[in-house]
């Protein structure tokens, strides 16, 4: 990883991308779902995956942590490459690309414990730390999501009983716990009020200091404001991807000007 | 905003490519799992072999006629199966005529009439009755239902029906108060709280569309409950029915108390009987290791299983056609 | 062609439509609902019949010496000690015994489906099992267990007991584990959790309040159970907690007692009657309770 952080003051373009996708196929079992994909994830960056419901988005977002593994029918060939290694390989441990690759989802998932075990469960998969260092890891990711305050006095307390924002914040607090170096968020905040999503956004932006970060959203706004580049999906392929500036100026492909505009979708 | 720990931006990570973490802890669950799974499957056929394999001599030695005989006889050593199938079938059908009725009417109460607080009171009630254990009921039976029966019910019933033609038959005879009827009224108690609750479960779980855009048409809900639910709800109905039946049919302690124990086949509801369940569990323990009458109570075993299998094969066919909609 | 708009006298005679049809519809709903209230009534009656009897009968026996004493012969001034230890153990053992077995193979059906036909094939053997009546389990452990052993024993009751006790479990904990969200197990998955991980810590904390209540009904309906502890357990006149000799236990006793000639004995039936039910019924209240406090897949 070394040659990534090396990198890190340069521009988007020279980086070495945190994960590259090359002729990615999907299948449901005989649907054809996603179709000769190639995009990369710059390092560091928001990259926002944009199209009408069932383009396929969301499934290469899944794809990204090996989550189609749960269910049988499923399957994906061609490459992704995430630090040396194609992710799509057989023998690869899932286990430990899921604690590297972290996720997010549309609704906040919060596990049945208390706020601290939340946390703790992800880290204590992977790393055996002292009650003490425990403890400051979970203040330090819940300081990063700006949740400590709030919860600093009920760690214990069960987490089911944050607000819907609140428990969003602690899945995201859950998932860097483990240290990941990209996140995955699938719709994150589609299920929360304007304010939650407000400060989703701006946590987003904070958290690209460190990790890499792929978003699918509905939202055409919210790309805008939070993705650096955006990829726009339409029936299983990838039309186009570019900066955002440019995406929502000037697009290049005839459909994407639909969709921004609003024409279909 | 506090900085994270720098730890958390140089991490080594383990290797990705060999996979051993977690491997072996799901292989291992994996395997307990499936034991646990394969050890239902182990019991179930164990029962079926041990009933059909200790009852293989009673079947050898009196052939297919041992279904249809009467006979049972520790001294002469004969013995036929019809008699205890008979009462068994007999009080199961008296039960469901009285239980399916009364498990409708209080499902139909529940759902359609009764006041919200009041119901899931009376839920409860109707839960409770599910639960109490089923030597209770034959003990309220033997001393509350029996000396009932025998002193006003049966006799009544002779006075009233016993001279009807065709059906008087069923209800002449000495009124011991023990008997097929008493037998079938308890189990028809024990069963309805059954049938009442996967009713209530089904009535509740018709969309509610299809039940108001009847009742916009002005209909009753005796006509909503009889054009939209039931035709709707049918094949589940007929599943929870099932699933009463299938309790009824081996229900042993309940029976046992009332039955009166005797072994002649007749017409008279009021006259004892016996069920495949109630005969094993009386004659049991008076039948030696290795005896034919052993051998005799063991095929009569294996047949009440292959009767609530069907039952219950039946059943789940239906509920789950009833579910798919 | 529109037909010229009807006029209605608006003199209320437009309430009294459908004339006869209309009573005769009133009249059948009328009488369905006297029906389905009668029916109720009826159901109601026989439940506090059941108590009603129990605690008029069964009262007079409570006393201190029916738990101090075991069983005696008819006049000797007997109690219920050995038995109601006898039940505890059996059903505490067969809990102890048919719980993790019952869990895992609840685990089994619902997070094993790539397993495809046997996993069928067990929901239905399992299913199978809970309606198979009880005296036939009974018998099965007689054969296999009391027979060649040569002796009744309370562990083969404490097994009768819990191939009962199994598929209650299995049913249980399969359903409350289809409820926990797939949202949930994902994000669990995501974490890069272990799949063992994934069932033990996060699905069945998040299904244990069901989980918990169907352990409960569980043991409330084997402890009731007598017909599978006839040839099994047997019962035993004196104080014993030994799995290898015959047990007594409440049922069978009931059983024993309720039978007899003798008065107090009948006595000590009712008496053990009242405490079995009551324990049955107040563990059904409390697990009911017990699920709607804790019971939603959420925690």
């Amino acid at each position: 990883m070394n040659n990534i952080t090396m990198d890190r003051t340069t521009g988007a373009d020279s980086t070495v991308p945190a994960l590259a996708i090359r002729n990615l196929d999907f299948w449901y079992g005989s649907n054809h779902a996603l179709k000769g994909v190639s995009l990369d994830f710059p390092t560091r960056q928001v990259t926002g995956m944009i199209g009408p419901s069932g383009c396929g988005k969301s499934t290469l977002l899944r794809i990204l942590n090996r989550m189609y593994d749960l269910y049988p029918g499923q399957r994906a060939t061609g490459e992704v490459m995430f630090d040396g290694c194609n992710i799509l390989a057989p023998g690869l441990d899932v286990n430990v690309l899921r604690s590297r690759i972290g996720m997010v989802f549309q609704k906040p998932t919060p596990f049945p414990m208390s706020i601290y075990d939340n946390i703790a469960f992800g880290v204590r998969l992977h790393e055996r730390l002292s009650r003490t260092d425990m403890d400051q890891r979970v203040e330090s990711v819940l300081r990063r999501v700006a949740l400590w305050n709030e919860v600093k006095d009920r760690l214990n307390a069960s987490a089911a009983a944050l607000s819907g924002g609140q428990q969003q914040r602690l899945c995201i607090a859950r998932t860097i716990a483990t240290r990941p170096e990209v996140i995955l968020l699938d719709e994150p905040t589609s299920a929360l009020d304007p304010i939650s999503t407000a400060r989703i956004e701006e946590l987003l932006d904070e958290l690209k200091q460190e990790f890499s970060i792929a978003i699918v959203t509905h939202n055409l706004q919210q790309a805008a404001r939070c993705a650096d580049r955006v990829a726009f999906f339409y029936m299983g392929t990838l039309v186009e991807v570019d900066t955002a500036d440019k995406m929502f100026t000037a697009p290049q492909a005839k459909r994407t000007q639909d969709y921004i505009t609003g024409r279909f979708g | 905003m506090m900085e994270l720990p720098s730890a958390m931006t140089a991490r080594d990570h383990p290797a990705m490519d060999t996979n051993t973490r977690g491997q072996y802890g799901d292989f291992i669950f994996g395997m307990i799992a499936r034991l646990a799974g394969w050890f239902i499957l182990l019991v179930m056929a164990g029962i079926g072999i041990v009933l059909i394999s200790g009852g293989w001599r009673a079947f050898s030695t009196f052939g297919p006629g041992f279904i249809t005989s009467t006979a049972w006889n520790p001294i002469s050593d004969h013995f036929g199966a019809a008699t205890s199938i008979f009462g068994t079938l007999v009080t199961t059908g008296i039960a469901l005529v009285f239980a399916v009725p009364f498990a409708f009417g209080v499902a139909f109460w529940l759902v359609e009439m009764a006041p919200p607080a009041l119901a899931r009171f009376i839920e409860t009630a109707v839960q409770l009755l599910a639960a109490v254990p089923s030597i209770i009921f034959g003990m309220w039976g033997f001393f509350i239902v029996v000396p009932f029966m025998a002193h006003d019910i049966e006799p009544t019933l002779t006075h009233y029906l016993g001279h009807v033609p065709g059906i008087g038959v069923l209800f002449r005879g000495a009124p011991y108060g023990t008997g097929l009827l008493s037998g079938g009224l308890i189990l028809a108690i024990m069963i309805t709280p059954f049938i009442c609750s996967v009713m209530t479960d089904v009535f509740v779980s018709i969309p509610a569309v299809l039940k108001e855009s009847a009742f916009g048409l002005g209909a009753t809900r005796w006509e909503v409950m009889r054009q939209v639910v039931l035709p709707w709800s049918r094949q589940a109905v007929m599943g929870g029915i099932m699933l009463g039946t299938g309790r009824a049919l081996g229900e042993t302690m309940a029976v046992t108390f009332v039955i009166g124990n005797s072994n002649r086949l007749g017409w008279s509801l009021f006259a004892p009987g016996n069920t495949i369940a109630s005969l094993i569990a009386l004659e049991f323990p008076e039948s030696s290791a290795g005896s034919l009458k052993l051998s005799a109570l063991l095929a009569l075993g294996a047949i009440l299983m292959i009767i609530s299998f069907i039952t219950l094969a039946c059943s789940r066919i239906f509920l789950q056609r009833g579910t798919a909609k | 062609m529109m037909s010229a708009p009807q006029s209605h006298p608006a003199d209320g005679s437009g309430w009294r439509r459908g004339g006869v049809q209309a009573t005769r519809r009133r009249l059948v709903e009328r009488l369905v609902s006297l029906l389905c209230n009668m029916a109720t009534v009826v159901v109601l009656f026989a439940l506090f019949s059941i108590l009603w009897t129990l605690v008029t009968r069964g009262a007079a026996g409570l006393s201190l010496p029916t738990f101090m004493h075991s069983t005696a012969a008819p006049g000797a001034g007997g109690g219920l000690a050995n038995a109601i230890i006898g039940s505890c153990e059996q059903t505490g053992l067969a809990a102890l015994i048919g719980t993790p077995i019952g869990m895992f193979a609840g685990i089994y059906l619902s997070e094993f489906s790539q397993d495809g036909r046997i996993v069928t094939l067990v929901r239905f053997v399992s299913d199978m099992l809970l309606s198979v009546p009880s005296i036939l389990v009974g018998l099965f452990i007689y054969l296999i267990i009391v027979e060649p052993a040569g002796h009744f024993s309370g562990m083969a009751g404490t097994l009768a007991l819990a191939v009962l006790f199994i598929p209650i479990v299995v049913r249980t904990t399969e359903d409350m584990l289809r409820l926990v969200p797939r949202a949930m197990r994902e994000a669990a998955y995501a974490l890069g959790a272990p799949g063992w991980r994934v069932i033990l810590s996060v699905c069945l904390r998040s299904a244990r309040g069901g989980i918990m209540t169907g352990i409960l009904l569980a043991l409330a309906r084997i402890s009731g159970e007598t017909a599978p502890l006839l040839f099994t357990s047997l019962g035993n006149l004196n104080w014993s907690t030994n799995l290898n000799a015959p047990m007594a236990s409440l049922p069978v006793t009931i059983y024993q007692y309720a039978g007899s000639a003798y008065d107090d004995w009948v006595q000590m039936a009712w008496t053990g009657a009242l405490l079995i039910t009551v324990a049955v019924l107040a563990t059904n209240i409390f697990a009911r309770w017990w699920l709607t406090r804790n019971g939603t897949a959420q925690q």
